[in-house]
């Protein structure tokens, strides 16, 4: 599967995960207090800077950032019509300073960094009993390779469908979808307690 | 969590990611297209139950936040955390154990099958048109600004869509249900 992570060796690259996450954590937490036109126009101007200083390149930039900054002027317009222009624009300037900067953390920190990450800070919950820190990243795994095959499997049976003559409908596709993966479940958890990979350490 | 229930939960996190490249549908008297991954999260709380269910859906919301993109229409990233949305992708999480906890409290073997549809049906409406469209509303509104009244027009056109995966997730609930018994009990 394709990730959103992008190759490059610049500042934001460099910077640890961690620094990243709290720092997208608090510029966040900062755009949602504040109200001021000027804040919010300063920090999506910089969050338009520091994103293209990943050196995307403008059609990968736009394609990656297009169905959000989509909804964001809907939203806006919205906010136009119903409220007023000085709403619409602390709407649109505040969304589109957050989405930059997330999309631009989202570019440069790795899925393996990220599920480091998470595997640490799901390390407390692990005391309350929640869930087993070390179980996200296998799961995480374990869907990302199940993925293809259940895609295989609903293009066969979406198939199967129309040679039959029948017209494919979510009711009876997610059906022989749903049961036939779930089917595989007990061999699965099998091989993996066989290899003793959730055994404690 | 059982090694069993953990791969179940992957399993449907999987198939949440597989609805997600199902184009969108357009039914002609429904303003918006129909996606079918929300579609998805319901069917994860009427099938595998609150505690899997809800699991399924927050592998799901890990693989949207680490950056790869499973949202339909190829979305991912934080940044489909920040969007106006984003309520209603969170909201998820909370939906899915809903439908999942109304299921195993309501729904059993028992029934009669009009009942057991009506069960699933019911739990499907509570956790994916109530809980999870007041979610996305809340943070529509405030988080956006826009205000409650304006969030809550814009998100009328989106409930008849989800009322009807509601339905569909009923009667495939109750077909896999019966379809595949030796699925380890809810719980």
């Amino acid at each position: 599967m394709k990730t959103l992570y992008v190759e490059g060796d610049t500042f934001l690259h460099r910077l640890s995960p961690r620094v990243k996450l709290v720092a997208l954590a608090l510029s966040s937490l900062l755009l949602f207090l504040t109200d001021s036109p000027l804040l919010l126009a300063a920090a999506a101007v910089c969050g338009g800077c520091i994103y293209a200083s990943l050196g995307l390149g403008w059609r990968q930039s736009l394609l990656r950032l297009r169905p959000i900054l989509l909804t964001i002027a809907i939203v806006a317009i919205f906010t136009l019509v119903l409220n007023s222009p000085g709403q619409a624009l602390t709407v649109l300037l505040r969304l589109t300073a957050l989405a930059l900067l997330a999309a631009a953390v989202t570019a440069t920190t790795s899925t393996g960094d990220f599920i480091d990450e998470i595997t640490l800070a799901a390390r407390p919950l692990e005391r309350i009993g929640l869930v087993r820190a070390a179980d996200l990243g296998l799961s995480i795994g374990l869907v990302v390779r199940f993925v293809p095959e259940v895609l295989t499997r609903y293009h066969a049976i979406r198939d199967a469908h129309h040679a039959r003559g029948l017209k494919p409908r979510p009711l009876t596709l997610a059906v022989p979808l749903i049961i036939l993966t779930l089917r595989n479940a007990d061999e699965i958890a099998a091989a993996i307690d066989a290899r003793g990979i959730r055994a404690q350490k | 969590m059982s090694t069993r229930d953990l791969v179940l939960a992957a399993l449907f996190a999987a198939i949440i990611v597989a609805l997600g490249l199902v184009p969108p549908i357009m039914l002609g008297f429904i303003p918006v297209p129909i996606t079918a991954q929300s579609l998805g999260v319901m069917l994860a709380g009427v099938i595998l139950g609150a505690k899997r269910g809800g699991f399924a859906v927050l592998l799901v919301l890990l693989l949207v936040a680490i950056g790869l993109p499973v949202l339909s229409g190829g979305r991912g990233g934080l940044a489909t955390f920040v969007s106006p949305t984003a309520g209603y992708l969170v909201g998820w999480l909370f939906a899915a154990y809903v439908t999942g906890y109304l299921s195993e409290r309501f729904v059993d073997r028992s029934q009669s099958s009009i009942v057991q549809i009506a069960g699933f049906f019911l739990a499907a409406l509570a956790g994916g048109v109530v809980v999870d469209h007041a979610l996305g509303v809340a943070y529509l509104a405030w988080g956006t600004g826009t205000g409650l009244m304006t969030a809550f027009v814009g998100d009328l056109a989106f409930i008849p869509g989800d009322v009807l995966k509601a339905l569909i997730a009923a009667f495939a609930g109750r077909a896999v249900m019966i379809g595949y018994p030796l699925l380890p009990q809810r719980a």
